[in-house]
């Protein structure tokens, strides 16, 4: 079990045996390593399975972006939001037009309004479900992986109809979306697939992992992160509400049209074990995913006839000067887009703050003094994407 | 054994050869086709698991090598895995290296010698059987350590120290819950232990009484760990250890413990069935028809029950699985070699 | 709170280390000296009717070149010749750098922005990583990405870039260099490649062969 109390400082100076000189191993956690979710390092302090000190390496994915930024226009740039958090880009997308139409302030249609809802929940739902699949995967339980990129796949239809990719969609263009619905057939297939989703899958996975007793014992009791660990590490999305807090920027500082949708916010209870834990987090996820689908069907029997591009697609786009944070809710919490216009087409300078930046920083508090299969839980459980981290 | 001596003894050719002679040919004959059967094993059992994991998570596995439900897939795997280009590490120590995994490979034909396949069909009749299978399938757990020591690798070392804690101790609860048996039959070797089963599924060990159903239960639960699968595959867990003390062994070095996995699987599950399940005698009595046939089918069966628990269960963790070991499943053996005791001593069974 | 009023709070408190308030922004914040940075963020995150407990972003900017007219020419690269050397437009940078922090509390619901500006020269900021553990890791990434030292943070090293990288990315002066580790970084074949494109073979028109055919 966790044995946060060991002190580490003078441990290695220490002879445990006598006259034996004893140290801390030093294990290298990745960059390949099945369990770190792409290219993330952790270097590690371990005395065998309790773990003294880790350090996360970070910037093997990174790209600088930002500097990508001051060279393009704000229209191109949306590109390459879909390469930040690739497992919900359209996430991505919402959080950058949303900053750029802070400066720009255009009359965005009610119509596009929907649309970007209903497509940026489908995103966060196929990335809530990799999440599931991806910590289960770390947990040892495969089956699931497959059933959640089963459904995830079908998400992947629905919006390669809508936005042409399958991955990358570039689909929000500043002011509005860049196609519309393909034909009514979309809408029915969405809802349907979502009505699935909330009726028989979602059970499906929780008779299968979350509230399987192995998948407990592990995760239950670990890696817990107390709410003010949370806010002082800013950690955000399903991290900070797994940790009791009932915040959710959806709602609590509502951008786009959020507020005319009626969801509730799931948020971690400790019902297994410490508010704050692995399983919390995850089921905050699971939980999400049926909240998701509520959205996306009040957006859609709602949805406005109309336009759905306020600028069209072929003109440049000039954001007047000034300064100005957004900040938006996505798969992985909280993305922030500070944007500095001096008035042209480039931006001055674009800073991006992405969710798993932040939540990732609580390992090197959480992570001490836990066994190495506990870290990584946490890792698994925090969700982190490396495209969004290193930008 | 015998049967294998005396049917050589027939042949043409071999009628003249003094005993010893006789003895030495068959002894090499039958480790041919132990050896042959673990190879077939292992070749079969992968595309079973790839076939059950594939049904499980409703996808279809391998679909094209060789047509028919892609059955050459596990062939052609095996042919690559030889192909392959042997590394060892720089920084190894060569010899444990090398040495492991053929210790290993032992560790686990020796062990298939006291299998009784059929009535009188043993490689080795011993009057130890079961104590003999025990001994010599603990070798793994040394190969498993040299393998995790020599790789000279972190993760493999963590691999080996958590295999060799892990087999260490499930081997005790393994053995104990086989106790309640020998004591209903009052003999160690194998061929008396399946014999004392005879007449339909009620006289199987697992349902004679509620303290053997329990030990059946144990040993399987055991049997998982010791064959290093899931949800107990500590050595290897892939999403923590790389590949546990494999993670730097390839090609012909690498399908050997893959062999050597695959045999245990089916050895632990010959063994279920051996001391709980009826050994080659058919559930209705009176049907025994086929005996070794009887018994490789209701291995398989066992088998498959193994993976589909690997493929439905998440890991445990490295000390709940000792926890589970030592503060769990050996007193429930224990209360079982006594329940099962005094309920043969009030049933009068000791006469 | 009103941020005006959460702005007069900290003036109270900081005196000459408050330097100005720009209301009339799509986002309204205050200027800080530099110096008094620390102080400002320790007070507004300890303040009951402040309570500012999420550091949502802090940002690195170089202002160089910045011009609200729309007119404003960083100094970077204006392209690279045919010997991939790149071509520098002539003027030295000599714009100030700046820090952002993007506040927000949970338990009042408001959120404030600061802003602090420093000289080329200097580049250095007093770190709020005491204050919120979170601005550790944004500092480092600020260090990296735009050359600013931050005094008083506990570990100061490059978080996304090389320990060995020359130079600032996010410096408006910036120059890639041409090669680092021995690796082209202008995207040009590679000259010392040890693994070089092997030659297509005599007579391209064969089955399975790529690209066009010779007519």
């Amino acid at each position: 079990m966790a044995t946060g109390d060991k002190n580490l400082t003078g441990w290695a100076d220490q002879d445990h045996v006598p006259g034996i000189k004893s140290e801390l191993l030093e294990l290298n956690m990745g960059p390949q390593h099945p369990a770190t979710h792409g290219v993330l390092r952790l270097l590690l302090k371990t005395d065998g399975e309790i773990v003294y000190q880790v350090t996360p390496v970070i910037g093997y994915l990174h790209r600088c972006a930002e500097k990508i930024a001051e060279g393009v226009n704000y229209k191109q740039w949306v590109v390459y939001t879909d390469r930040f958090d690739y497992l919900a880009p359209v996430c991505c997308n919402h959080a950058y037009v949303t900053a750029v139409e802070k400066l720009l302030k255009p009359e965005v249609p009610e119509r596009a309004e929907h649309l970007r809802i209903v497509t940026a929940e489908l995103s966060r739902i196929a990335s809530h479900l990799i999440a599931l699949a991806t910590f289960g995967l770390d947990m040892g339980a495969w089956t699931p992986l497959l059933y959640c990129f089963r459904e995830r796949e079908e998400i992947l239809n629905l919006l390669e109809r809508i936005a042409g990719g399958r991955m990358l969609y570039n689909y929000f263009v500043p002011g509005g979306v860049r196609y519309d619905v393909p034909d009514e057939q979309w809408i029915k297939d969405v809802l349907s697939f979502i009505t699935m989703l909330e009726t028989k899958k979602i059970k499906d996975y929780n008779d299968l992992l979350s509230y399987n007793k192995i998948f407990i014992e592990r995760t239950a009791d670990v890696g817990v992160i107390d709410a003010e660990t949370a806010k002082a590490y800013a950690c955000t999305g399903p991290v900070l509400r797994g940790s009791g807090v009932k915040f959710d920027c959806r709602r609590d500082d509502p951008y786009s049209v959020y507020h005319k949708f009626d969801f509730e916010i799931p948020v971690g209870m400790g019902e297994m074990g410490t508010v704050g834990d692995c399983w919390d987090r995850y089921m905050v996820r699971v939980r999400e995913i049926e909240q998701s689908c509520r959205i996306i069907r009040q957006a859609l029997d709602t949805l406005p006839e109309g336009p759905y591009q306020a600028i069209p697609l072929n003109k440049m786009v000039k954001v007047p000067a000034g300064a100005a944070y957004s900040r938006t809710e996505s798969a992985k919490g909280e993305i922030g887009h500070y944007i500095i216009s001096d008035g042209g087409q480039i931006a001055f300078r674009n800073k991006v703050r992405s969710p798993s930046f932040c939540n990732l920083q609580v390992v090197e508090k959480v992570g001490v003094g836990q066994m190495v299969s506990d870290l990584v839980a946490l890792v698994g459980s925090l969700d982190i994407v490396l495209g969004e981290i290193d930008r | 054994m015998e049967i294998l001596t005396a049917w050589l003894q027939g042949l043409p050719g071999f009628g003249g050869m003094s005993d010893q002679g006789l003895f030495i040919t068959g002894a090499a004959l039958m480790a041919t086709l132990m050896f042959t059967v673990m190879a077939l094993c292992a070749i079969v059992f992968t595309w079973m698991e790839r076939k059950v994991a594939g049904f499980i998570q409703s996808r279809y596995g391998p679909m094209r090598t060789g047509r028919w439900h892609g059955w050459a897939q596990a062939v052609a795997d095996m042919l690559k895995i030889l192909g392959k280009e042997d590394i060892i590490p720089a920084e190894a120590d060569k010899g444990l290296f090398v040495f492991a995994p053929l210790l290993v490979l032992l560790g686990s034909l020796l062990a298939w010698a006291a299998v009784p396949w059929a009535p009188g069909f043993s490689a080795a009749n011993l009057d130890l059987g079961l104590f003999y299978i025990f001994a010599a399938s603990s070798m793994v757990v040394m190969g498993i350590l040299m393998a995790g020591w020599a790789s000279n690798n972190k993760w493999a070392l963590y691999g080996a120290a958590r295999g060799a804690a892990q087999m260490v101790s499930y081997e005790i609860p393994l053995a104990l819950a086989t106790i309640p048996v020998i004591m209903h039959v009052g003999s160690l070797n194998t061929q008396d232990i399946v014999v004392a089963q005879q007449g339909g599924i009620l006289n199987w060990f697992v349902l004679r009484d509620p303290f053997l159903f329990i030990a059946f239960w144990m040993y399987f639960i055991a049997s998982i760990a010791e064959t290093n699968r899931g949800p107990f595959d500590m050595p290897e867990t892939e999403s923590e250890l790389v590949a546990g003390y494999h993670t730097e062994y390839t090609g012909m070095r690498f399908a050997f413990f893959f062999l050597a996995e695959y045999a245990n699987l089916f050895l632990v599950s010959v063994i279920a069935v051996m001391v709980f399940l009826g050994g080659w005698w058919s559930p209705i009595p009176g049907l025994d028809f086929a005996p070794a046939l009887t018994f490789v089918i209701k291995g398989v069966l066992m088998v498959f029950l193994n993976m589909w628990v690997r493929w439905t269960l998440p890991r445990v963790r490295v000390d709940q699985l000792m926890y589970l070991c030592w503060k769990v499943m050996i007193p429930v053996t224990l209360l079982c070699i006594v329940g099962s005791g005094v309920l043969m001593i009030t049933s009068g069974a000791l006469g | 709170m009103e941020q005006k009023a959460i702005y007069e709070l900290l003036a109270a408190k900081l005196g000459e280390g408050a330097l100005a308030w720009h209301e009339d922004e799509v986002e309204p914040w205050a200027e800080i000296a530099p110096a008094a940075i620390a102080d400002a963020c320790a007070f507004l995150r300890e303040d009951r009717n402040t309570d500012f407990n999420q550091l949502m972003c802090l940002s690195g900017i170089d202002w160089d070149g910045y011009d609200e007219a729309g007119k404003g020419k960083s100094v970077a690269i204006l392209g690279y010749d045919e010997l991939g050397k790149p071509e520098v437009s002539e003027r030295i940078a000599d714009g100030d750098l700046g820090v952002a922090y993007h506040l927000y509390s949970h338990a009042q619901r408001h959120k404030f922005t600061l802003r602090v500006r420093v000289p080329r020269a200097v580049a250095e900021v007093p770190s709020v990583a005491h204050v919120w553990p979170t601005a550790a890791w944004h500092e480092r990434e600020a260090w990296d990405l735009v050359g600013i030292r931050f005094t008083g943070h506990p570990d100061l090293r490059r978080m996304l870039l090389d320990e060995a990288w020359e130079g600032h990315p996010l410096r408006k002066d910036y120059m890639m260099p041409a090669k680092w580790a021995g690796v082209p970084m202008d995207g040009r074949p590679y000259a010392d490649n040890p693994f070089p494109t092997p030659e297509p073979p005599a007579g391209g028109d064969q089955p399975g062969a790529t690209g066009p055919a010779e007519a």
